[in-house]
């Protein structure tokens, strides 16, 4: 096994399993790291709890719902300023949080009233709202308060009201993974078949495993609106809870993250017989193969590839300005999950990077060998990397960017090495055509901003050159491109609006009406 | 199997591994039915037998095993020149090294968990 080690790491041997470099003429059953194990003591990891990937990465995004915390106040900390995942209520779930605040008190003399209490305040303070989820925390857990009764009283009391329960303290996995399963599986078994949806077309999915990131859902929705299909649900990204609770009567599961969100999409198939189909919606010929092959599932494959020759003559010229100043550049990709696959070839292909690392807090071995297999050789991977791990990694990698998260990347940034946000992007969205010029262009401004090279300078020592002037983005990224490339009249920068999103909620659509008729 | 069949077949599951996600199930039993499902579906595509399109499943193997088939075809000139017996025999060792690659020879911890 090709294992890395790092120098910081030695006196933690067992992190040794933890790193890879596929090597030349090396596969899957030779190159793998360990994943989706307790994080060793003494490493100092990355990672969030299984409360976090319950509620915050899962649970939250789901829009017209009061999301309670039952623990202490400071659970609640990810909302507004450090999650986008926007929502066209707007943004209910997001502009506001709620907690019980549990405090000592209840820790010896039980919080079960308390919940009562905050459960009806929640409702009394926000009329509209008639759906709640409440979030288990540790310190709920540990005293044993029994949130399902307390939820059930509150509904025979409030018969309007609906309210869903998820148990996953934070110690309950070894990472926010583990909150992904329980929610995962807590909303199928209490959720799931409880309502049933009117259904307006025959061709219905259910959009599983997107988050909605600063409005990829909304780029998505518009490709799915303008091909006919109805999307029953979007687990959970601007996801209503009555939608999700009729998940059961989808056609067909289209699955983003499997990373997060494939269990709801297995259960569906065995328990309902939904078929799942995995897509990557990140990247021009990607997201065209995805549409494509949800038409061909419906037999309408004539409307994605109406959209896919649109879309990419509109797009292609832009992101080939991008691609020709990008080409070569080294990355390391640092995500949670599920990006390190979705973009490991992609981004090559199509950016013409490198990628030369990547690395999971919480992925799984299967994240992994998709992660691996789509990058080139000599690519260090890692599993749940500590902060001495990444500084040593970028030393050695001397990456030009680094797509992570922002604990992560402010790291970076102390080296002085560009990142770019992968969990909550810069200016997003960046799925659909247009989105992943704009990814494009976050990773251009990043890598070639001058500031890089003022940022060299130490004013206090270094002699500042008075001969030379300022040099701009644009020297920067044509220094070494051709004349053909330079003065081409084809290749344009981004052309799209600053908020690339306020149009399409006016939008119109095609009708589809005979659609129903024909499949009756 | 010659020298020149196994590098054909390293080129497809190359193609498989660098642009497909169907392949990579969570669990063994499931991998064995997305590679039997989509593989079977591409090789009957690429010698213009029918394809079973029975049921939902059916159709998402067959819509995965659409785009593999069009894509070997485009990117892969020499599949023109085998006959159907040739194909059929690339697409085994295909499959068989695919049942290797993310099976088998597996080191994923989590393929035999009994639960999802």
């Amino acid at each position: 096994m090709p294992y890395h080690e790092f120098e910081c790491s030695k006196c933690i041997p067992e992190r040794k399993q933890h790193a890879v470099i596929k090597g030349a003429g090396e596969d899957l059953t030779s190159a793998l790291p360990a994943g989706y194990l307790n994080t060793i003591p003494g490493s100092i990891s990355e990672r969030g709890c299984a409360y976090c990937g319950a509620k915050h990465v899962i649970g939250t995004p789901m829009k017209d719902v009061i999301h309670l915390s039952h623990g202490p106040i400071g659970c609640t900390y990810d909302t507004w300023q450090t999650k986008r995942y926007i929502s066209d209520n707007d943004n209910f779930q997001i502009k506001n949080t709620f907690a019980t605040d549990m405090k000592e008190k209840h820790v010896i003399f039980g919080a079960e009233k308390l919940l009562k209490q905050a459960i009806i305040e929640g409702f009394k303070a926000f009329p509209n709202i008639k759906r709640m989820s409440i979030y288990q925390t540790c310190a709920s857990a540990l005293i044993g308060d029994d949130i399902d009764a307390i939820a059930q009283e509150v509904m025979e009391e409030m018969p309007e009201v609906d309210i869903f329960v998820c148990n996953s303290p934070g110690f309950g996995g070894p990472s926010q993974s583990g909150g992904h399963h329980k929610i995962n599986i807590a909303w199928m078994n209490q959720k799931v078949g409880t309502i049933e949806p009117v259904i307006t077309s025959p061709y219905v999915i259910n959009y599983v495993g997107e988050y909605n990131i600063q409005g990829d859902q909304y780029v998505m929705m518009d490709f799915f609106k303008r091909m006919g299909i109805q999307v029953l649900s979007t687990f959970t990204g601007n996801g209503s809870y009555d939608d999700l609770r009729a998940m059961h009567r989808a056609h067909l599961n289209v699955l983003e993250c499997a990373r997060s969100a494939e269990y709801i999409c297995n259960e569906l198939r065995k328990r309902y017989g939904i078929p799942r189909l995995d897509i990557d919606a990140f990247g021009f010929s990607t997201l065209a193969e995805g549409l494509r092959k949800v038409g061909m599932f419906f037999g309408i494959e004539d409307r994605a590839e109406a959209i896919i020759a649109e879309e990419t003559a509109r797009w292609q010229p832009e992101l080939d300005w991008y691609r020709e100043r990008l080409r070569g550049k080294k990355v390391c990709l640092w995500p949670g999950g599920s990006k390190l696959w979705h973009w490991a070839n992609v981004i090559h292909e199509e950016f013409g990077v490198d990628v030369v690392s990547v690395y999971s807090k919480f992925g799984h071995q299967g994240d992994f060998e998709k992660g691996i297999s789509r990058c080139e050789e000599g690519a260090l991977a890692i599993d749940d990397p500590n902060e001495l791990e990444g500084l040593e990694a970028m030393d050695m990698l001397k990456p030009d960017i680094i797509f992570t998260g922002k604990r992560p990347g402010e790291v970076a940034k102390k080296v002085r090495v560009p990142y770019l946000n992968a969990h909550a992007y810069h200016n997003g969205p960046w799925k659909g055509w247009e989105g992943w010029v704009r990814f494009a262009r976050d990773i251009y401004n990043a890598i070639y901003s001058p500031i890089h090279q003022l940022a060299l300078l130490d004013i206090s020592k270094d002699e500042i050159p008075t001969d030379k002037g300022f040099v701009t983005q644009r020297m920067l990224s044509d220094a070494n491109l051709s004349e053909e490339i330079t003065s081409s009249t084809v290749l344009r920068q981004y052309t799209g609006k600053y908020d690339c999103l306020a149009d399409l909620s006016n939008k119109t659509y095609p009708s589809f009406e005979t659609d129903l008729a024909d499949a009756a | 199997m010659d020298d020149l069949m196994k590098d054909r077949i390293e080129q497809l599951v190359d193609y498989i591994m660098k642009k497909c996600l169907w392949q990579f199930h969570s669990r063994t039993w499931d991998r064995k039915d997305q590679n039997e499902g989509v593989l079977t579906k591409t090789m009957q595509l690429l010698c213009d037998e029918p394809v079973e399109l029975e049921t939902p499943a059916d159709r998402c193997y067959w819509v995965d095993a659409v785009c593999l088939a069009e894509a070997y075809k485009s990117r892969y000139p020499w599949l023109s020149t085998m006959n159907k017996e040739e194909i059929k025999q690339l697409m085994h060792g295909l499959h068989e090294r695919m049942d290797y690659l993310t099976i088998t020879g597996s080191l994923n911890l989590e393929l035999t968990d009994q639960h999802y």
